[in-house]
């Protein structure tokens, strides 16, 4: 890999400004045991490269995954000529140069490849026996594992060397519970979505020793049961109240309200024709008020474990981390050398590609919150009146980042204090500055998980990028909840 | 065509009995731009190999980026060592023996022809598109958007003896003006570049940007105009969550045990045609089955759903042509790909005149099923979204969020558009729908 990498550098002609280059191996296994079915096992592999160039100071990019001399001379073909193509005339500023010569691979304690299938399979089948003890009102249980290992060369033009491995294990539960009239679900440890398979569960940059972290099959039977018992709940009732959301739940709220729009590209206008635009503006930096004054909250690629963590992203630079909200107030941006230097500034090292097929973006770390001096019991103790909420089941936001709603698959009622009645159906909705400014109570550093989640959409063409949230349970004043 | 059929035959003699190939030769170009400029160029090549085995009901899957046969052959190891160590297949009838092709492979799939104007890409035609589109806008204006070709070639095999191969082109261009904070969005695609309409673009967004005043938000319910790029979010994310046999099944869509029923509101008739024209053709899905036309709902009545080989019980015996690919990351149920709804008789002006007054909405964005039994789903408008008093527009309306019930909404239906646009879906090949109204009640703001 690391040759053809540089076989490509040396092939570029002499009009070109600035080129770098990736070959990616990306390896993924994919283990899933279903009750109702045969279950399945899949292995793909995808090795290839991507090419970026600057001629006349515009943007080439071509990605082939034929690595003969015929493959390479064709891409640095098409990525020229794409970027002669526009004529000339024009102007690339990435910083300063990246010239880091280095090798780099994410920690673990037991490689999930060398992991026996018959070891998978029988954590599995376990986990989805006891979610079936939950009745016959079950009507679907998958339980799956999945397994990522990037092997990536990264070269450029000024120099720059660097090889990364990393190794990503996750798994999840998924219980559909139905009467008829109306169908429930459950997930484990994260919301689970029927349609994605790949991207279920919790995931970390780690071994096969974050699968068995995971407690699946101790916790199944639980999920089932709770699947069950939504069938009957009564509906969460339309009211403003106090929403005490779990960690788990505020991973995604977070990666909606501050995670995507604090990435710079979106404040540049170039994710327009997908995503959308912002609402954090550059201007707004060090004045816009975010949220209540007790958030504050941060980007960092260097957690280890944490499934946006790598020791180098996808232009070279090195993983750091950046502080985004500080006492409630927006401070700046995650970036990629192109988008920092347009904002005067030098790349935070979060520009990524998903695989070597695509352009690197700028896409979201491990977005954090700090955690406050609460707890979850403290939190339920001081609620006279309530909903408390976990796990997320659908949301939607606006293309600014500010109008939003989350639906959840389970949650309570808080009434003087305790947990009440099992409610089902809840749903909640705001608008980003005034959602967080109504954050009253963070739980504290005891509480604070990192949440991997591997379903980060993006891009055109559509990019999935992996990402990590580190969350602690909060509680906000004057929610609208309901249906 | 990229793909060797000699290889693909001896990528099937690796591996033996029960496998199916479904091979994709993708080839995308695309040029994307923001505040008038252009930021990005690119040009991607892959070949994906999905490797199925089936035996015994036990499946293993793979994908691969070449049809080297060492690499086939090291694929086909592992995947039939897993297959040793899955379980058996339980004795549900309900599942059927996926992975054969014996009850469609007679069957001839549509002849479709790739476009001369998409297959021969240069990116010199993308930039002159681009400049056609900025130049055309008023200088206080500016463009974003992306313009996109793509060429698929695609093979589908199996040891028994299926071969089925075709090119699919397609060619879009994205264009959203921005003028004062507000912004207008034009979205055209088809099969065939030298059918669109570029220049057209820059009259649509200058029109679609009209100085109007901006409005206080209405709130409550009011009838609602939904033009054809919102009506395409709402009708492919319907069909996504309703239509699928599976999910007719397992009793997870809402007419679940309906069919023959009256599901929506009887002005509307959705088909799902793959060799349709008016859409982006596709002769047959990933397991190989022909892409037959399947009347879903006709006059508001629910006349079908669509299946693969597993849920082909459901559909006569046959699978209509919607398996889905290993791996999609959109599930692994069959679903509609090709939605066809039929046009009404009222022009855009009728339309308008019948709203009276009310919200017209170009774009529903970030649609999302928050309970698929209900249909239940949220999103917000996007771009260019009006209110209109006397059957006239008169004011911006700030963007809205919705929550509700697509069959709700579906069931309030007051009159369909004439004039069909052709669209895609990340997750469904291609929409064509015309505009609706829909009648106060359903759809609030908030």
């Amino acid at each position: 890999m690391r040759d053809t990498a540089e076989i490509v550098l040396g092939l570029l002609p002499a009009d070109v400004q600035y080129a770098d280059v990736r070959v990616v191996r990306r390896t993924h296994e994919q283990v899933l045991v279903e009750v109702d079915g045969p279950g399945e096992v899949g292995y793909d592999d995808s090795l290839g490269l991507g090419l970026r160039v600057v001629v006349g100071g515009h943007w080439g990019f071509a990605a082939t995954y034929r690595l003969d001399p015929q493959g390479l001379d064709a891409v640095v073909r098409q990525a020229v000529g794409q970027a002669r193509a526009a004529g000339g005339g024009g102007k690339v500023s990435l910083g300063q140069p990246v010239t880091t010569r280095d090798t780099w691979s994410s920690p673990m304690e037991v490689d999930p490849f060398t992991v026996a299938l018959s070891t998978k399979l029988d954590l599995l089948a376990a986990t989805v026996k006891e979610a079936s003890t939950a009745g016959p009102l079950v009507q679907q249980i998958e339980a799956s594992l999945d397994f990522y290992r990037d092997e990536k060369v990264f070269a450029n033009t000024e120099g720059a060397l660097i090889e990364q491995t990393l190794t990503e294990s996750g798994g999840g539960l998924m219980v559909n519970a139905g009467n008829g009239d109306d169908l429930q679900r459950r997930s484990f440890p994260q919301g689970v979505p029927r349609q994605i398979r790949g991207q279920r569960g919790d995931f970390a940059t780690a071994g096969f020793e974050h699968v068995l972290s995971l407690g699946l099959d101790q916790e199944a039977a639980r999920i089932g049961s709770e699947a069950v018992a939504l069938l009957s709940a009564p509906q969460c009732p339309d009211e403003i109240t106090t929403l005490v959301a779990s960690g788990n739940q505020l991973a995604m709220v977070l990666h909606e309200c501050a995670g995507h729009p604090m990435e710079a590209d979106r404040a540049l206008g170039t994710e327009v024709s997908l995503a959308g635009g912002t609402y954090a503006t550059p201007e707004r930096r060090g004045t816009f008020r975010w949220g209540s004054p007790i958030v504050s909250a941060y980007a960092d690629a260097t957690i280890p474990g944490a499934l946006g963590s790598f020791g180098y992203d996808d232009e070279g630079v090195r993983a750091q981390r950046t502080q985004l909200v500080k006492d409630g107030i927006f401070l700046g941006y995650m970036s990629g050398r192109e988008s920092a230097a347009a904002l005067g500034a030098e790349s935070t090292g979060a520009a990524r590609a998903d695989g070597w097929q695509r352009l690197p973006l700028v896409r979201m770390t491990n977005i954090c919150l700090e955690p406050g001096d609460s707890s979850l019991a403290e939190m339920i103790a001081d609620t006279k009146h309530g909903v408390l909420v976990d796990t997320n089941r659908g949301f939607s936001i606006d293309d600014q980042r500010m109008s939003f709603r989350f639906a959840t698959e389970v949650g309570w009622e808080i009434r003087d204090g305790k947990v009440g009645r099992l409610l089902k159906n809840c749903s909640y909705e705001g608008v980003t500055p005034q959602f967080w400014a109504g954050l009253d109570a963070l739980g504290g550093p005891d509480e604070w998980k990192v949440h991997g989640v591997p379903s980060c959409n993006k891009g055109e063409p559509l990019q999935v990028a992996h990402v990590g949230h580190g969350t602690v349970p909060g509680r906000f004043r004057n929610v609208q909840v309901g249906r | 065509m990229s793909i060797d059929q000699a290889q693909i035959e001896q990528a099937l003699e690796i591996v033996g009995e029960g496998t199916r190939l479904d091979v994709l030769g993708e080839n995308a170009d695309l040029l994307r731009y923001a505040e008038s400029a252009i930021t990005a160029q690119h040009s991607e090549r892959r070949l994906r190999v999905r490797v199925r085995i089936t035996r015994d009901g036990r499946a293993a899957a793979g994908t691969l980026e070449t049809l080297n046969p060492q690499a086939v052959r090291t694929l086909a190891g592992r995947l039939t060592a897993a297959l040793t160590e899955l379980p058996p297949l339980p004795a549900q009838a309900e599942w059927g023996e996926a992975g054969h092709s014996a009850r469609t492979a007679r069957a001839e799939a549509p002849v479709i022809v790739p476009a001369p104007s998409v297959l021969e890409s240069d990116p010199a035609v993308r930039h002159r598109w681009f400049a056609r589109v900025r130049d055309g806008l008023d200088a206080s204006m500016t463009l974003g958007g992306a313009i996109r070709y793509d060429v698929l070639d695609r093979v589908v095999a199996d040891s028994d003896g299926l071969f089925r191969a075709e090119t699919l082109t397609k060619a879009s261009i994205q264009a959203i003006a921005k003028q004062d904070g507000r912004s207008a969005s034009v979205k055209l695609v088809h099969w065939d570049a030298d059918r669109i309409p570029v220049d057209e673009i820059p009259g649509r967004l200058r029109e679609a940007l009209m100085p109007l005043p901006g409005r206080e938000p209405h709130h409550g319910t009011c009838r609602v105009l939904l033009k054809p790029q919102a009506v395409n979010s709402l009708i492919a994310t319907y069909g996504y969550a309703a239509l699928g046999a599976n999910q007719y099944a397992t009793g997870r869509s809402v007419v679940a045990g309906r069919m023959g029923e009256r599901v929506v509101g009887e002005l509307l008739t959705l088909v799902d045609d793959g060799g349709d024209p008016d859409g982006l053709p596709s002769g047959f899905d990933a397991e190989g089955n022909v892409r037959r036309r399947t009347t879903l709902i006709e006059n508001g009545m629910l006349t079908g759903v669509v299946s693969d080989q597993r849920r082909a019980g459901l559909t006569d015996g046959v699978p209509t042509g919607h398996a889905v690919p290993d791996g999609w990351r959109f599930g692994g149920d069959p679903v509609p790909s090709h939605l066809l709804l039929s046009p009404g008789e009222s022009t855009e002006d009728e339309l308008l005149t019948e709203c009276g007054s009310g919200l017209v909405v170009n774009r529903l964005d970030y649609l999302r099923v928050l309970h698929p039994k209900q249909t239940l789903v949220t999103g917000t408008t996007r771009d260019a979204t009006y209110w209109a008093e006397d059957g006239k527009l008169v004011g911006w309306h700030p963007q809205v969020r919705f929550t509700f019930r697509m069959d709700e909404v579906l069931n309030a239906v007051l009159a369909v558009g004439s004039v069909r646009e052709r669209c895609d879906q990340t997750f469904m090949e291609s929409v064509v729908v015309p505009s609706l109204l829909i009648d106060a009640g359903p759809l609030v703001i908030p």
